[in-house]
């Protein structure tokens, strides 16, 4: 870690963004072959896009059109079949963890065994952090998740929504400048939905990461992102790529009510709805 | 309709009632009112004894009548205490060997399809074999004293803790290392912080038959070629036809059965609290 990222969770990063907008993640003629039952089938077929520093890219597609197995393979847990994915203008290699990069599961992966603040302490326990330190960090974590109360607590006692607060603030903790997230929000319901885009956005309006979000919910990817990346169905083809034009901050509910909320939704709902046909089609 | 727990407890206290005033005077009742051929033998006490005698043979085994506790036990070297001391104790270490040595054969099975591979066929022919054939064996090379008892004891446990241990092992959810390793865990700190706990709930539910098992090997080692212990002394009752002896042999076994099975649903409840079933109450 360089002696800039410091040691507060509330730096601010928004002058960098202007300054220097460097490519972070650089995805190239990115190739997926699977083979299921003696048949090969490809699920990314030649995809290429680049995050630049403090973006907010949202990967947009209809379901099964790979946009997972995209993040899977930015993150090193899938191996690639051709193409090239840079990180830092570093190559990504399959099964090397990037200590830069965290990455947030649709599933909950907490540890059931570990109480709410010993999970959100898991990765600054395992790089040998003092104690106090950690402590000192962990509780600022959970106020800001809005857990407080709750540090003792085990994973099942909490509900959906406080489980993925916590594992956000799980992988945040380590300060990555990058952020994989994989549907984080997929298994909620609306309205604890509509609470996370709101402490998400919170946290990356002040912290500024570069964040490549997965999701195949339009009016998530409008709230959040500052670019849509559309892919099409099987196999996934980056088909469109558009700027969210909307100011910040933003506000998640009032946000909607916005013109440009409206404009952008129903333009790429054309786009989308294409592809969402296609897929009912096959 | 729920019944009260003291409802409860007086029908079982009803019920212990009744066979022990069965059990003490039903032989001799049914001699005085039942003609000869319907006199149940299965009452009569030169087979099973009566509780009168069965709290007399306990003193008497117990130097706890008339006579002088400590020359007593001076004057008898497989007195109920020592002898009591001396299966427990076997049957701990048997226990433990056991199930420590179960547990780490399962885990490094289970994390290792290699290993797994190639040792199973092994670990399945060795398991078809009925652990007590082999007691006979186990005396033969480790002789007459403790260490056969325990060997006895580690093979009934080891198998029945392996193959829990395995499948626990094999049953860790993939997503969950996989956040591990992303969040810097290597090889070795996934095995101690995610395979293992996750694992423990497997463990632990063979542990509670293990520790049965485990008295089992002991008494039945005891059985076959021994000089002291508890199943020695049956074997020695049993020379002189003695019920009430052999019964207080039983009793006390049951009474440890009992506490080993209390003391591994204490740490049982203690290391899984963070599972729904073993919630303390707040």
């Amino acid at each position: 870690m360089t002696a800039a990222q410091g040691s507060s969770l509330a730096r601010d990063r928004s002058d960098d963004v202007a300054a220097a907008a460097r490519t972070r993640i650089a995805v190239q003629r990115l190739v997926k072959r699977f083979n299921a039952g003696g048949r090969d089938f490809v699920a990314v077929d030649d995809v290429s896009f680049e995050v630049k520093q403090g973006e907010f890219v949202a990967l947009l597609g209809p379901s099964g059109c790979g946009k997972s197995t995209i993040l899977n393979m930015v993150a090193g847990l899938l191996p690639r079949s051709g193409g090239r994915i840079l990180i830092d203008d570093d190559a990504v290699e399959t099964g090397k963890v990037n200590p830069r990069v965290g990455y947030v599961f649709q599933r909950d992966t907490l540890f059931p065994w570990r109480s709410v603040e010993q999970n959100i302490g898991y990765g600054l326990e395992i790089a040998g952090l003092p104690k106090a330190e950690r402590a000192r960090r962990v509780a600022l974590a959970v106020e800001k998740a809005g857990l407080t109360g709750f540090a003792q607590s085990f994973p099942r006692m909490l509900s959906g929504g406080m489980r993925q607060r916590v594992a956000l603030m799980r992988t945040l903790i380590l300060e990555p400048e990058i952020l994989l997230m994989d549907e984080p929000f997929g298994a909620l319901d609306t309205h604890t939905k509509l609470e996370m885009h709101k402490t998400l956005l919170d946290i990356w309006e002040r912290e500024r990461q570069t964040v490549l979000f997965v999701t195949h919910d339009l009016g998530e990817a409008i709230t959040l992102a500052s670019r849509i990346i559309l892919l099409s169905a099987r196999p996934g083809r980056l088909k469109d790529d558009f700027e969210v034009a909307v100011p910040r901050p933003r506000d998640p509910v009032a946000l909607r009510e916005t013109a440009e909320f409206g404009r952008l939704y129903s333009h790429i709902w054309h786009s989308l709805g294409e592809e969402f046909r296609r897929t009912r089609a096959d | 309709m729920p019944k009260s727990r003291t409802v409860i407890v007086f029908w079982q206290l009803a019920i212990l009632a009744f066979v022990l005033v069965v059990w003490q005077w039903g032989f001799e009742w049914s001699k005085a009112l039942l003609p000869k051929a319907y006199v149940p033998k299965i009452l009569d006490p030169y087979f099973v004894a009566k509780p009168s005698l069965i709290w007399r043979s306990f003193l008497r085994l117990g130097c706890l009548d008339a006579g002088g506790f400590a020359a007593c036990i001076k004057g008898n070297d497989n007195n109920l205490w020592f002898a009591t001391f001396v299966t427990l104790k076997n049957t701990w270490w048997g226990f433990l060997f056991g199930s420590v040595s179960g547990i780490a054969a399962g885990l490094m099975l289970g994390r290792s399809d290699f290993l797994a591979r190639v040792f199973g066929p092994y670990i399945v022919a060795l398991n078809s074999i009925p652990r007590i054939a082999l007691v006979p064996l186990v005396i033969l090379i480790f002789g007459l004293g403790d260490l056969s008892k325990i060997a006895t004891a580690w093979l009934v446990v080891f198998f029945v803790v392996f193959f829990n241990t395995f499948e626990g092992a094999r049953a860790v959810d993939r997503d969950q290392i996989a956040a591990a390793r992303l969040m810097g865990a290597s090889e070795f700190t996934v095995l101690r912080t995610v395979v293992i706990p996750s694992a423990l709930a497997w463990v632990f539910a063979s542990l509670l038959p293990a520790v049965s098992f485990a008295l089992i090997g002991v008494i039945v080692g005891e059985f076959i070629g021994s000089e002291r212990g508890l199943g020695k002394l049956i074997i020695e009752a049993e020379a002189r036809a003695n019920a009430s002896e052999m019964m207080v042999a039983i009793f006390v076994m049951m009474f440890l059965g009992i506490l080993l099975a209390i003391a591994v649903r204490a740490l049982q409840s203690y290391l899984l609290r963070w599972q729904p079933q073993f919630e303390q109450p707040a």
